[in-house]
């Protein structure tokens, strides 16, 4: 390709010069829109940052809305004293470890079974897969409620509010986006993998661990984080679902007891947001690669 | 039930004075299948404080009558609290006792344990309801649910002395004095809607208009309320037929036309908080809220705190109807635990406990029974002195709640929806007319009578 | 899970045969079981409460007597509720049209940078995405809030007079879009630069031979090798954004005067605020048909196009 790229230039030279120039054009003209983009993507973390920086006094007094004159760290030091605070924190951090590795547990040997074995009524239910998409959680919250008074009469385990049924249900929000991905993942990993396996005496279960999962690595690392974001940010089945205070996850927790009806305390409602931001921003600064790599093949094969 | 017997069975002082020394609470009877555990919500209070003051009755009962307790607080901000109610019925699970706001009690009157015997010994020992508690809660003959101290409010008129003053050289101290001064009559007779329009052109024109919200929100909803009950207009009268096609209705929006261009020019979208800002900062004169505004002003401004003053709504052609938003408490009939949780709701509904949630509320809460409004608090309350001592409701306002009388149901959606804030809306922000307005209306109503 | 098959290399054809059967059923034995958690899952706690929602919006407000298809034929003569689907297919449509459009242009911009910086530039825009959106939409009411707007504050420094975010239903509507399209754009981005990474260069060189400008080159070959990406994309976006609760709830609730409502949180303030919870699911119920409408065309299209490539 280099090579006949660099013959297309070398027969072109007078063409060579304003290539180049229209390339830096391309490129300033890149950097301002970018930068355009960059300052409307990033105006609501800032203004989070500049007023979790301000004390109320500063706020009441409704100076220069970005800028902060006198900066303290109260805020955040109320907030990572506040036990309530720390509770929505290790409730949020739990919920999503877990239902991370329950969604990877369910999606990744069904997308190997769905992409890989076809089976009757395989297809359909790779279609399925995709239509529950379709189901909103706005739709389910309230029929997920009797469900509950179904287990409750049951089995006398009553799963409203208590913050581990999320786990149980998180899944659902979780489950068919990594489901789809990984099908297309492991549908362009190559036929002759499966039948060198095969013909190595492998079973599929051998054949999924020891062969697919190393290969599909990047897929599963995208769906994982895209289910870790998922869980992470879910607002209305924690809501729905669970109420006392020590049950509260940090979306609902910030909302409904930083926000006390009558009074904002908006400085620290700020900081609160930001420090519930920063986990899946640290994630993805660390894991953005494979996010992209994992989506690229699985993605844009589906 | 045996604790419910014990407790009718006791005599209450119905005199008020001496009944404060007299503790409401019937002996609890653990029965074998109440092992002692109750778990409670209540809505969380919007002064800062005042939870305290709950949590410290409740440990004490429990403490008395060796039942653990598990205290939950709930925010009606985002409907959280319509939220749980609605989860808990469905999910048949949750809390023994909870807090519902104004319309749950009807919605839930099959689900919610008849609390008669409770409420028969609360009326003798703290004297009538008012009207609206029964219209909200005792449905078809029974209580399914007793009137919360804590959380019930009034949304009268909450203004800076000095401002109505300078602008409208109206004298709201004088016009509703302290405690120990006298009102001037006179004033308190032309203090009317009319008068009230006025006062808020003048304040407008002086930079410092009222901070009347117009959006769906509770604090909108319930003085939008008072002023179409004031005038006689009735959205949908109490066998639920719509009757918003009136004169009175008419005159109602043609009040509001002129009102409006006095107002900020957001206050459509503004929430709960928008007019207690607007308040605290020294932007607006007036609000119609309870002393949540001035408790929080007496911590961030106590510049505006010390010159606030809060009074009597004006009357209309039809009475001096006061806007309420009342709390409920109320027992799940499926909780395990009903008589712990009746003999703690019979406990909160003493004298002895209301007085202490009024104090810590700073005023705010305002009780459902009539001889529950005498209470130290509302007088000794300060700065200024006497800042909320015309805040319960006094014997010739009508304590109202927006959307009745229609049937509950009906009213519900009225209430929830906020139809008469977005009525006058229609007709103002939207540059409706009057009659289209009203059109539009009628076609609502007759869809929520239909639901 | 022992389930080593082990295949026994010579065997006469009669045997091989039956192996080989063997070896078709067990491995639909263990595709299924493989499957089944999914199976499980989502019959469960999808498919099972979808069709109790059903149910359920066949019910009196009390929950109690069954009135059949009455909740939905009162709908169906409610002005406010076909305001409601007018205004959540243009708060979705225009959404999703605006994600997908800032997501194009800036997939490409990144992707023009030179490739040591392009990291630093995909870490910063992808930042909204990131945020729980409950957050975020807390974030922007501020800035949106009369008295205290930042923006506002920003616009009087050049002489534009506040402008009523949330208070006009024209501003109401397009802050709520605004939001959405600010929270979603970055998974566009994403997706789409994902996609054009496996477009390979060479068709860009051989475009350029030909004497292509910037437009055709995107017209011609970016946008097609895209084309299933970006409708799968705006597929689960608009899945997504058609369903939205939070936003709206937590930016407008529904107003002014209803205005900004969409299903979702018309539903709440019916189901729940009104204490009607059958109305509320019958609201809900009618993002099913149309979003599989939407689904049936956009998979569709992408079924077209990919036996015909």
């Amino acid at each position: 390709m280099s090579a006949i790229a660099a013959e297309i230039k070398a027969e072109v030279p007078a063409k060579r010069g304003s290539l180049k120039r229209s390339r830096r054009w391309a490129l300033v003209w890149s950097y301002v829109f970018l930068i355009m983009f960059a300052v409307f993507f990033l105006m609501p973390p800032v203004y989070m940052l500049i007023m979790g920086l301000k004390s109320s006094g500063e706020i009441a007094s409704m100076s220069n809305p970005w800028w902060v004159f006198h900066p303290t760290l109260d805020n955040f030091i109320a907030l990572l004293t506040s036990e309530q605070y720390l509770t929505f924190f290790r409730n949020s951090a739990v919920i999503s470890l877990a239902v991370v590795a329950i969604t990877m547990l369910i999606a990744v040997p069904a997308a190997f079974s769905l992409g890989r074995m076809k089976f009757w009524g395989s297809t359909t239910l790779a279609a399925g897969v995709f239509l529950t998409y379709l189901v909103p959680d706005t739709l389910l919250f309230i029929p997920l409620f009797k469900i509950m008074a179904w287990v409750h009469d049951t089995t006398g385990i009553a799963l409203l509010n208590h913050w581990w049924a999320l786990i149980i249900i998180y899944p659902t929000l979780t489950v068919p986006f990594c489901t789809w991905i990984m099908i297309g993942y492991f549908q362009s990993i190559p036929k002759e993998l499966d039948e060198a396996a095969l013909i190595d005496g492998a079973g599929y279960i051998q054949m999924l661990t020891k062969i697919f999962l190393p290969v599909a690595l990047p897929g599963i690392i995208a769906a994982t984080i895209f289910a870790f974001t998922v869980s992470w940010s879910e607002f209305l089945y924690p809501m729905a679902f669970t109420v006392s205070a020590d049950q509260l996850v940090l979306p609902v927790g910030i909302v409904t007891t930083l926000i006390k009806g009558d009074v904002y305390n908006w400085g620290q409602i700020m900081a609160a947001c930001l420090m519930g931001a920063a986990p899946p921003l640290i994630i993805y600064a660390f894991l953005m690669d494979y996010y992209i790599a994992g989506l690229t093949a699985g993605a844009t094969k589906g | 039930m045996t604790s419910s017997k014990s407790f009718t069975r006791r005599r209450f002082l119905a005199t008020t004075a001496a009944a404060s020394a007299v503790t409401l609470s019937p002996p609890f009877i653990r029965t074998s299948r109440a092992a002692g555990k109750i778990s409670v919500a209540f809505w969380d209070h919007w002064v800062p404080g005042a939870n305290k003051a709950m949590e410290a009755v409740c440990h004490e009962w429990a403490a008395k009558n060796k039942v653990d307790i598990s205290i939950d607080f709930i925010t009606s901000q985002g409907a959280k609290l319509e939220l749980t109610i609605a989860a808990e019925k469905l999910a048949k699970s949750g809390h023994d006792l909870v807090q519902p706001s104004a319309w749950s009690p009807a919605a839930y009157a099959e689900d919610f344990e008849p609390v008669d015997d409770i409420m028969a010994a609360a009326i003798k020992a703290n004297g009538p309801t008012y009207p609206i508690v029964d219209y909200l809660a005792k449905i078809k003959g029974h209580w399914v649910a007793a009137p919360a101290v804590t959380g019930s409010q009034l949304k009268p008129p909450c203004a800076r002395i000095s401002l109505l003053k300078k602008f409208a050289d109206l004298d709201v101290t004088k016009m509703y004095a302290g405690p120990g001064g006298h009102s001037d009559k006179a004033l308190q007779d032309a203090w009317t809607w009319d008068k009230y329009l006025d006062v808020a052109i003048k304040c407008a024109k002086g930079g410092v208009p009222f901070g009347l919200g117009l959006s769906g929100t509770t604090d909108y909803v319930d003085w939008a309320g008072a002023l179409f009950h004031a005038y006689g207009a009735e959205l949908v009268n109490a066998k639920g037929d719509v009757t918003v096609n009136s004169d009175n209705t008419k005159q109602v929006l043609e009040w509001a036309q002129r009102l409006v261009p006095a107002l900020p020019k957001d206050v459509i979208a503004w929430d709960d908080a928008s007019n207690n800002k607007a308040f605290i900062s020294g932007q607006a004169s007036l609000i119609m809220n309870p002393p949540s505004a001035w408790a929080v002003a007496k911590r961030d401004n106590p510049a505006v705190a010390s010159d606030t003053w809060i009074f009597a709504t004006p009357k209309g052609p039809k009475g001096r109807y006061a806007p309420a938003l009342p709390f409920f408490w109320a027992v799940w009939k499926f909780s395990p635990n009903k008589s712990a949780a009746k003999s703690l709701l019979a406990h909160l509904l003493s004298r002895q406990s209301a007085e202490r949630f009024v104090a810590a509320s700073v005023g705010y809460d305002i009780p459902g029974f009539k001889n529950l409004r005498d209470f130290k608090t509302w007088s000794e309350v300060d700065p200024p002195k006497g800042v909320v001592y015309n805040y319960p409701p006094t014997p010739d306002q009508i304590v109202t709640v927006a959307g009745s009388p229609a049937p509950v149901h009906v009213a519900n959606q009225i209430y929830t929806q906020g139809l008469m804030t977005k009525m006058i809306a229609k007709c103002t922000f939207e540059k409706e007319s009057i009659k289209d307005t009203i059109a539009w209306a009628e076609k609502q109503l007759a869809a929520y009578t239909m639901m | 899970m022992a389930n080593g098959i082990t295949v026994q290399a010579p065997a006469p054809p009669a045997a091989r045969r039956m192996t080989m059967q063997k070896l078709m059923r067990r491995r639909s034995t263990t595709a299924l079981a493989l499957a089944l958690p999914l199976i499980l899952l989502i019959s469960g706690l999808v498919i099972y409460p979808a069709f109790f929602a059903m149910y359920l919006s066949m019910l009196d407000r009390k929950m109690e007597t069954f009135t059949g298809m009455r909740n939905i034929l009162f709908l169906m003569h409610f002005d406010t509720f076909w305001m409601v689907v007018k205004q959540s297919c243009i708060f979705a449509l225009s959404a999703v049209f605006f994600k997908a459009l800032i997501g194009f242009v800036t997939s490409h911009l990144v992707h023009n940078l030179p490739p040591k910086g392009q990291r630093k530039w995909r870490g910063m825009l992808l930042v909204p995405w990131v945020i729980p959106t409950a957050m975020s939409t807390i974030a922007w009411f501020w800035l949106f809030d009369p008295a205290y707007s930042a923006i506002n504050w920003i616009l009087a420094k050049f002489g534009i007079g506040p402008v009523p975010w949330l208070g006009v239903t024209s501003w109401a509507r397009f802050s709520v879009i605004l939001v959405n399209v600010w929270y979603g754009a970055p998974f566009f981005l994403i997706m789409y630069l994902a996609a054009l990474k496996s477009v390979p260069d060479q068709l860009y060189e051989a475009a350029a031979i030909d004497g292509a400008n910037w437009w055709q080159k995107v017209w011609y070959v970016t946008l097609p090798m895209m084309r299933n990406i970006i409708a799968i994309t705006m597929l689960f976006s608009l899945i997504v954004t058609f369903a939205n609760f939070d936003i709206v709830r937590i930016l407008t609730a529904g107003g002014p005067v209803d205005s900004t409502h969409v299903f979702a949180t018309w539903a709440f303030s019916l189901g729940i605020q009104g204490n009607n919870i059958p109305m509320g699911a019958s609201v809900s119920l009618f993002m099913l048909p149309i979003l599989g409408v939407a689904a049936f065309f956009i998979l569709r299209d992408i079924n077209r196009r990919g036996s015909s490539v």
